[in-house]
Order: C-alpha cells, then sequence, then structure tokens
C-alpha cells in the first residue's frame, strides 16, 4: 500500500519535469540549430529578406536622404522595405550619421529595443570613418566596433539610389546566410 | 535711425562704459563694453533705440593677448542697423553680467557660451550644459589651446 | 525639471529618437493628466563642433564643411560664409553669377518648404500630403542636381562666383518644373484648407502674438505668421534681391495653421522670383574679372577684420559673425542658425496645451536639429 502511495505521490513531479506526454519540451537550441541546416531556413531567410523594415532615424544629411527614398518617387516598398517610426517594429537599423558622445547611449539602447533578428546598415561617410567630422571633439570614431554592420553605403550623402543598392545587397547576403545579425 | 544717431545716443548716455564706438560701414556699428555693465546698456538699447532682437552671443579667444571676448549682435526688427558689443574678460575666471533679464533668447547662447568657453554668467537662471555632455564640462573645447582637437582616435585615419 | 511629482503628475520623455522630431533632440514634458505643465528640452546629440572644424580648414576646405550645418538648405549656409568672406576680401561676385545664387537659392527655399510642410502633415497625421510634397520636391531637386551636381550637399559657391555656369536647357526645364509646381501648390492649399481633421489640429494652436514672438526672438515663417514683415531680403537686401519684384508674406493668426500659409505663399513668391531671374539673366563671366579668384583659387589670405553676414534662410536669419587674422584660415567664425532661437521658444509655447498638440506646434516650427546643434 505504501508503495503504490508513493508512485501515486511522484507522479506529478515526474509529469512537471518531463513534460505533457507527446509534447517534447527542451532547453537547448536542438531543433533550431537542426533547422538552420535545412531548407527550412532558405524558406524563413526569404521571408525575411523581403520584409527588411527600417526605422527611420534622420541624424545628418543622409537622413534627409533615407526619408526621401523611403517615400514616393524611389518607393522603397516594392523591395518590401518599408520606414518604420518604432524601433520594436523594425528589422533594420541605419546610422545614418556622426554617432556623438552624447548620442551612442541612446543608440546603443534603441538597438537593444528592437527585436531579433535584426541587422544594422552604416549610412555615409561620418559613420564609416567619421566623413568631414573625423577630427571633432565630439563625435564617437570606429562604429564598427561597437555594432555588428553589415553594409557600408559610402557618400556624403549617398543618394537613394545607392541606398537601394545597400539593401539589396543586405538581401543577397541573407539569402547566402553570411549576414551578421542571425546566427549560422 | 541711422548708425551715427545710435552711436551718439549710446556714448551720451553711457560715456564711461562705452569705448572705441565706431561704425563700419551704414548698417554695421562696433563697440567695447565695460564687463560690468552689460546688462544696463543692453536694456538701454531695447528700450530707447529699438534693439530689440538679439541675434547672438558668442565667445572670441584672443591667446596672444591673454584675454576673452564676449560679443553680443544686437539688431532690431524695425531698422537694418547691427551693433556688435563686445566685453573684455581676463582669461583665468572669466565673469560677466547675464543679460537674460533683458532678452530673453539669451540664455540658450550664454549656456552655450559657458560649456565651450568656460564665461561664467552671474545671475543666469540656468547654466548648466546644453550641448556638451556633463562629463566633457571643463575642457572648454572651443578655447584656443584645448588639446583634445584634431581628435585621433580613428582606427584607419591616414 | 524637477524630480518630486504631485500624485497627478508624470514626466514624458519624448526623444531623441520620435517620429515628431526632424533630427535627434529629447523633450521632457512633465504632464498634468493631458495637460503640460512644464517642458525642458536637451540638445546636443548631434553636436559635432562644427565651429572648431572651420578654425581649422582653409576658406575652400570650410565651404564644404558649412554644407552640412543643415543639409535641407546647403546653399543660403554657403551664401553666408562665402558673402562674409567676400566682404572681408572686399570683391563682389559679378551680376551674372549673383543671379545664378539667387536662382539656386530660390529652388533651395522651395525645396526647404516642401520638405517641412510635407513633415507637418505626417506628424498630425496626414500622411498622403507627405507623399504629395516629396514627389514634387524630388522635381525641384532635379533642377539643382542638373546644375550642381548633388542632391542636397553641393559645395557649388566659391568666392567670388559660381562654379558652373546653368547647363543648356535649364530655362526650359525649370519652366516647365514650375508651372507644374504652380498647380501643385494650387492643391496642396486646397487640401489644408479643406481638411477636417487638419484644420482642427491646427487653427487656433499654438497661438503667438507679434509682441511675444519678438521677444522669444524667432524670426522667418514663425514670425512672419504673426504678422511682422521682418525679411533680411528686404531690409538688408544681399546679391541682387534689390533689383527683384517680391513681396514679404505675412498672415497675422500666428497659430500652426497661418505659418503653413505663409510657407505656401513664400513657395508662390519663390516661383515669382525665379521666373524673374530666369528672364532677367545677363550673360558674362562667373568670376570678377581682372582678379586671382576663378574655380581653382590658390591658397588665400585674407585681410585681417571681422564681419557680420545676414541672410534670409527658409527658416529665418542665418547669420555668421567671422573673425580674420590675415591667415588662410577663419580665427574664429559664429553660426547663428534660425531654428536655434525657434527651438528655444518651443517650451513657452507647449506649456499649458495638451499632448496631442505638442507634436502639431513642434511640427509647424520646420525644424532641423542638426542646424541647432552644429
Amino acid at each position: 500500500m505504501g508503495e503504490v502511495k508513493e508512485k501515486k505521490a511522484s507522479k506529478p513531479d515526474e509529469t512537471s519535469e518531463e513534460g505533457i506526454p507527446g509534447v517534447i519540451t527542451t532547453t537547448t537550441s536542438a531543433i533550431s540549430d537542426l533547422l538552420k541546416k535545412t531548407k527550412v531556413q532558405d524558406l524563413i531567410n526569404w521571408g525575411r529578406k523581403n520584409s527588411l523594415w527600417f526605422m527611420t532615424q534622420p541624424m545628418g544629411c543622409c537622413g534627409v536622404e533615407m526619408i526621401a527614398m523611403g517615400c514616393a518617387h524611389y518607393d522603397t516598398d516594392r523591395f518590401g522595405i518599408i520606414p518604420r517610426n518604432s524601433p520594436r517594429q523594425a528589422d533594420v537599423m541605419l546610422i545614418s550619421g556622426y554617432v556623438t558622445k552624447k548620442y551612442l547611449p541612446s543608440l546603443k539602447r534603441l538597438w537593444e529595443q528592437m527585436p531579433s533578428p535584426k541587422w544594422v546598415m552604416c549610412i555615409g561617410d561620418c559613420s564609416i570613418s567619421g566623413g568631414p567630422f573625423y577630427e571633432s571633439y565630439s563625435t564617437v570614431q570606429n562604429i564598427d566596433e561597437i555594432f555588428p554592420i553589415d553594409v557600408f553605403v559610402p557618400g556624403c550623402p549617398p543618394r537613394p539610389e545607392a541606398m537601394l543598392q545597400g539593401f539589396v545587397e543586405l538581401q543577397e547576403k541573407i539569402k547566402a546566410k553570411k549576414d551578421l545579425g542571425s546566427e549560422y | 535711425m541711422d548708425v551715427a544717431e545710435i552711436l551718439k545716443s549710446l556714448t551720451g548716455a553711457f560715456p564711461e562704459a562705452i569705448s572705441e564706438a565706431t561704425a563700419e560701414s551704414e548698417i554695421r556699428a562696433r563697440s567695447y563694453v565695460d564687463k560690468e555693465r552689460v546688462r544696463e546698456v543692453c536694456q538701454y538699447l531695447k528700450d530707447s533705440l529699438q534693439f530689440d532682437h538679439l541675434c547672438s552671443v558668442c565667445g572670441v579667444d584672443y591667446i596672444k593677448r591673454n584675454e576673452l571676448e564676449v560679443v553680443y549682435h544686437i539688431a532690431s526688427y524695425d531698422h537694418p542697423v547691427v551693433l556688435t558689443l563686445k566685453a573684455r574678460l581676463p582669461r583665468e575666471n572669466p565673469e560677466i553680467e547675464s543679460i537674460v533679464s533683458v532678452y530673453w533668447n539669451a540664455n540658450w547662447y550664454e549656456r552655450e557660451t559657458y560649456e565651450l568657453f568656460g564665461i561664467l554668467f552671474k545671475n543666469h537662471p540656468n547654466l548648466k550644459p546644453l550641448v556638451l555632455p556633463e562629463d566633457m564640462l571643463g575642457e572648454w573645447p572651443l578655447r584656443k589651446d584645448y588639446e583634445g582637437f584634431p581628435n585621433k582616435t580613428a582606427r584607419n585615419l591616414v | 525639471m524637477e524630480e518630486k511629482l504631485e500624485p497627478n503628475e508624470m514626466i514624458v520623455h519624448l526623444g531623441p529618437q520620435h517620429p515628431m522630431q526632424p533630427g535627434p533632440f529629447r523633450l521632457n514634458l512633465r504632464l498634468k493628466g493631458e495637460t503640460v505643465v512644464d517642458a525642458d528640452i536637451e540638445l546636443g546629440f548631434i553636436h559635432k563642433g562644427i565651429e572648431k572644424i572651420l578654425e581649422n580648414k582653409t576658406y575652400l576646405q570650410g565651404i564644404t564643411i558649412v554644407d552640412r550645418i543643415c543639409y535641407l538648405v546647403a546653399l543660403v549656409n554657403e551664401e553666408c560664409f562665402v558673402g562674409c568672406t567676400e566682404k572681408l576680401l572686399g570683391i563682389e561676385p559679378p551680376e551674372r553669377a549673383q543671379y545664378i545664387r539667387v536662382i539656386l537659392e530660390e529652388l533651395t527655399r522651395i525645396q526647404s518648404h516642401l520638405l517641412g510642410m510635407g513633415e507637418f502633415g505626417e506628424f498630425i497625421g496626414f500622411v498622403s500630403m507627405f507623399m504629395y510634397t516629396i514627389r514634387e520636391r524630388e522635381e525641384v531637386l532635379s533642377l539643382i542636381d542638373m546644375v550642381t551636381g548633388a542632391r542636397i550637399t553641393h559645395s557649388y559657391l566659391k568666392v567670388g562666383g559660381v562654379r558652373d555656369d546653368l547647363p543648356d536647357g535649364f530655362k526650359e526645364k525649370a519652366l516647365s518644373v514650375l508651372n507644374n509646381l504652380k498647380k501643385s501648390v494650387d492643391d496642396f492649399e486646397e487640401m489644408f484648407h479643406t481638411d477636417r481633421i487638419f484644420r482642427e489640429r491646427t487653427v487656433g494652436v499654438g497661438v503667438l502674438t507679434a509682441d511675444a514672438a519678438k521677444n522669444l526672438g524667432v524670426s522667418g515663417p514663425v514670425l512672419r505668421a504673426t504678422g511682422v514683415p521682418f525679411d533680411i531680403r528686404k531690409n538688408e537686401p544681399y546679391l541682387v534681391y534689390k533689383d527683384l519684384d517680391f513681396k514679404v508674406c505675412t498672415e497675422t493668426a500666428g497659430d500652426c495653421f497661418a505659418r503653413v500659409q505663409v510657407r505656401i505663399n513664400e513657395i508662390r513668391e519663390s516661383i515669382y522670383i525665379l521666373e524673374q531671374c530666369l528672364d532677367q539673366i545677363p550673360g558674362g563671366p562667373l568670376f570678377p574679372e581682372g582678379t586671382l579668384y576663378g574655380r581653382r583659387t590658390p591658397v588665400m589670405r585674407v585681410p585681417a577684420g571681422e564681419v557680420f553676414h545676414r541672410v534670409e534662410d527658409p527658416r529665418g536669419e542665418m547669420g555668421m559673425y567671422m573673425i580674420s587674422d590675415g591667415s588662410d584660415k577663419p580665427y574664429r567664425v559664429k553660426i547663428r542658425g534660425p531654428y536655434y532661437p525657434t527651438l528655444q521658444a518651443l517650451p513657452p509655447l507647449i506649456i499649458g496645451t495638451t499632448v496631442a498638440d505638442v507634436a502639431s506646434i513642434s511640427g509647424s516650427m520646420d525644424g532641423c536639429t542638426s542646424e541647432a546643434d552644429r
């Protein structure tokens, strides 16, 4: 009798450890690791690369061109690239200008607020190498050591066509699974 | 109102505070002002001579003369004359009277001059850094002997 | 802003990244219910120290840097910088160069106003307006692109003249673009006037009286919307503006609606100025004859002296104070941007209004944070 009681008492503990029968719960990322090696990841990436929503965050001259790129004339909607105002809804952060010492903490926080998978692009000379303000007392250099940057678009400022080309390059990178935004 | 009339009126009202008053052209005048009496002079300009628009306040570092200058550009909405008032200050502990009580928009200009040059504006309502981060206060980046310029942290600098 | 809050008060930080803003700045609002009781602005998120950089560049290199003060009106910034240098040197550009400068600066004014109006529409939930104005702006930008070779930062003005002549076929293309623009501006006006939501969010919101505006030190369309005809092009004519016929657009209401109306009227005046310029533009050289100044000006030493030069920016009065000590670099350049005092006047305007009006009032100022930060 005593043994049976013990068995009954211990049964709920077993289910909480091993999960509901028929459902496998694991704490490892084995399945997603497995998926990354199969064609399913290609399908996921196809979806990701065709909906690159970027965050509008004008920081300099390139910010104006970024706005122009997202609007009627250049019409990035046809590539699935849509401007969003909130970091929570965005996939791509464009560093569109000089990063100052005062702005860097806010920029890091914006980057943390974005949900994964996420990518970051450098637009313009200022964010790549300092541009015309490389010697200023207020700007931060070497942005690529701080953020995992996938695409650099040079120009001061780059034309909207160049930015579009940058987005196309990012799409190619995602398709080839060589982007820094997700782990393969 | 023309330049000669303005300068005559100004030097007449403050004979000891205004010095070296000159007219550069028909619409530009320049003068030095005693640093203790800037606020009074501005009040007079605003009340009696229609100078109701403050263009800018800025600092200039004359390191060879060991002096700082605060330069006020005061204009008017009615006549095209711009008066450049300058006040000489020593480079150590520069202090000057704030003119926020006369021209409301001097507030930010004075805050900016304070953080970039280290000029202390007495009786300013809220004298704290405006454009620089708090930890850069005390470096006075726009002074000529500032050492952080050019910034050499860029990795790929040729 | 004091940290101690009363029971029904809260502090809301708008920015540094917020759709309402033309660039990063932080607006701290202290709210009591829906009402703003205190407001405070933090600047400097894109302060890049242009004044210090200009002290270490030659006059010719400086033209490239002043482009980036405010990227929407690069040519007007150049005009101010180059005007200062020309005054110190005592030279004046020939008449053709002056006309070309006026043409390009008025085109700049048109595109800046178009973007400003569109952005304002977007801020208060009128996004289709933004798409319409951007479409017209691209046409104007293509005209500027045709002359200078760049869309927003040009480095086109040189000391004593301009870099290149107008290309062939510019006049015909410009006239056709301007004719289309006239119709579009009429459409925009009709859209602004008939949209009920737009009217309710702007009429009577953010009212500024003439005396208050003068006290706050604002200029440009914000001031002209209160009825003060203050325009540097009339008060202190530079270039060939004294030969041209135009009027200063004013409104009397002083609210957000009046500011947009002033911008619409100014676009019309600019089109009128452009038509006159295209008609009257004389032939001749682009640089003063008999001097060394030209496209490839060598390193020049500017005589010692100081000058304060003002031009009319699309946002108001733009001034630069330049001191030269006789070397090839300026000793000190102070940039007095028009948006700086306008942004400073934002907290007094929004105190006492509701949160919903903050976007409306801030957007009607047509800002450019880069120029306030420099």
